[in-house]
């Protein structure tokens, strides 16, 4: 697995449009928020900032790169290249996702690392965390499942739109008006009950066994995306 | 070589909807033996392979290598070096880092540089793969499949795309693989390299297995033949040789003989008597290439 995740990191630093895509685009999205903070922090709060910038980030940085990347390695024939060795697939998968994973996750903690030193500092950073596990590990079976209705990288930049999308409206949607109204299906909505977690772990003041209540939407979707990506998720191009 | 199947395949059969790729397929590979499997495109041989190498599920049938299972990846993938039909290497990386990247995940230890030694690609280790040409990225593949000395090598197309010298090089690599005991699996569309060097030979059809042998055991299935023509007898009608000959729509006489010595010293004997020039005199054994024509037909 860590063969294919260095032979991976070395292409997403050779290939210039992935590493606008990933690295570049969500940074900068996110010093705009973090130097607009006071604006966004009237119409929402600072735990609104911390979940719009997580959702960018993995939106753009984790998922759509994820999916562009299996779709490319699919089309040109490297994962049956890949499988073609002792490799398991779940190594295979793992060792191409994991670089994109870490360099989403490294990003986001420097953001609101810098969020908490520009501001104040998140209330419970423990359940901060947890919000954020739980939504990298969403994002990725949302990106495996993706990747099985895609056919190429190009195919990639239409079929990742509805989700990269929604989550940020979600979470825009979840942040400026809070769950007082239609609860139910606000924290149903993929990014929406993980935008509240991470908004109650940053501005505190919710109990933390109410707030912990809140993962278990986000891990549904993770088992939803799964099982989607075990049924549609293919190895090889069609023919 | 050994008695014992490295592949023992039976009742494959392989269906994509109505088209049946594949059909009641059973043969034996043993070890240590070069096995072709030739046949027209859309034969099956693809297929076939990929059933082998664990990339594909059978619709039914059995499929053991070495004993197991292929999908059995960890137990099986170790002694396999696998060379596609097409290329599937990332072309960001390098020529060096395509090959230790496959070659650590394939289970077996050997050295880039002796490896890119063996396939001619030193000059080019550094250099990505887009950049690489049609027939370097065949000897790319090559490389990752003799990685390690696997004791089964499959080969699907190995020379296609290649230069004669690059040819040429690729069946010495095979030749000192199987001077290690490898047994190789290959199909190929150049009958005369499966003439030269397989072992036994698998023809295929639509799918199905139609004839198994060696190289001396399906040409003998059809006759020899002998071509002439003789002067002034170019236009139809009967002809007097001392051979049962029939005559060819480009004017020359056929001979179909299981007795090519025997006939052609006949013919030749009548010639030199009657003081007859046989013109355009071509004679040979039954090609591995007949045979293919006629059962492909």
């Amino acid at each position: 697995m860590l063969s294919i995740a260095s032979s991976e990191l070395i292409q997403i630093f050779r290939n210039r449009l992935v590493l606008v895509t990933s690295l570049v685009m969500p940074v900068a999205v996110s010093a705009f928020f973090i130097y607009q903070h006071e604006t966004f922090t009237q119409l929402g709060s600072l735990g609104y900032i911390a979940a719009i910038v997580m959702f960018t980030v993995l939106a753009f940085g984790l998922y759509t790169t994820a999916v562009t990347t299996l779709a490319s390695r699919r089309q040109n024939l490297f994962l049956k290249r890949l499988r073609s060795t002792a490799a398991s697939d779940a190594g295979i998968l793992s060792g191409l996702l994991l670089p994109v994973t870490v360099i989403a996750a490294v990003q986001i903690v420097a953001i609101l690392v810098v969020l908490a030193v520009v501001t104040t500092t998140p209330a419970d950073i423990a359940l901060l965390a947890a919000g954020l596990i739980a939504t990298v590990v969403m994002m990725i079976g949302l990106a495996l499942a993706t990747a099985g209705v895609t056919n190429s990288p190009e195919h990639a930049q239409v079929t990742t739109l509805p989700i990269s999308l929604g989550v940020i409206a979600v979470a825009s949607w979840v942040g400026i008006a809070g769950t007082e109204e239609l609860t139910l299906l606000k924290r149903l909505l993929p990014g929406g009950a993980a935008t509240e977690l991470v908004s109650n772990a940053w501005n505190g003041g919710v109990p933390l066994t109410e707030s912990l209540l809140l993962l278990a939407p986000t891990l549904a979707w993770v088992v939803v995306a799964i099982a989607l990506a075990a049924r549609i998720f293919r190895w090889e191009p069609r023919r | 070589m050994s008695t014992t199947a490295v592949i023992d395949v039976e009742h494959l059969n392989l269906q994509y909807g109505d088209f049946h790729a594949v059909r009641d397929l059973s043969f034996q590979v043993r070890r240590g033996e070069l096995y072709a499997l030739l046949g027209t495109n859309g034969a099956g041989k693809t297929s076939t392979l990929e059933i082998i190498e664990g990339h594909r599920d059978a619709t039914s049938g059995t499929v053991r290598v070495f004993g197991e299972s292929p999908r059995d990846r960890r137990a099986v993938r170790p002694r396999i070096g696998v060379m596609l039909q097409e290329s599937g290497f990332s072309p960001d990386l390098t020529v060096r880092e395509s090959v230790g990247l496959i070659g650590t995940l394939s289970g077996r230890t050997d050295v880039v540089e002796r490896v890119l030694d063996v396939v001619g690609l030193t000059t080019r280790a550094r250099t990505r793969v887009a950049q690489l040409s049609g027939g370097e990225k065949r000897r790319l593949d090559f490389a990752t499949a003799v990685w390690g000395t696997p004791e089964l090598v499959v080969l699907d197309e190995p020379t296609t795309g290649l230069d004669i010298t690059s040819r040429d090089d690729l069946w010495a690599s095979v030749d000192r693989l199987r001077e290690h005991g490898s047994t190789v699996v290959l199909t190929t569309h150049y009958l005369e390299e499966a003439q030269q060097r397989a072992d036994r030979i698998g023809l295929m059809h639509q799918g199905a297995l139609i004839r198994e042998g060696t190289v001396a055991e399906l040409t003998a299935t059809l006759p020899a033949s002998i071509r002439f023509a003789l002067p002034g007898t170019t236009t139809a009608g009967p002809v007097q040789v001392p051979v049962a000959a029939t005559r060819q729509p480009d004017g020359r006489l056929l001979v179909e003989t299981f007795d090519l010595q025997g006939d052609l010293l006949t013919l030749l004997t009548w010639a030199r008597a009657n003081d007859i020039e046989l013109q355009q005199l071509d004679a040979g054994p039954t090609r591995l290439d007949d045979v293919f024509r006629a059962v492909s037909a």
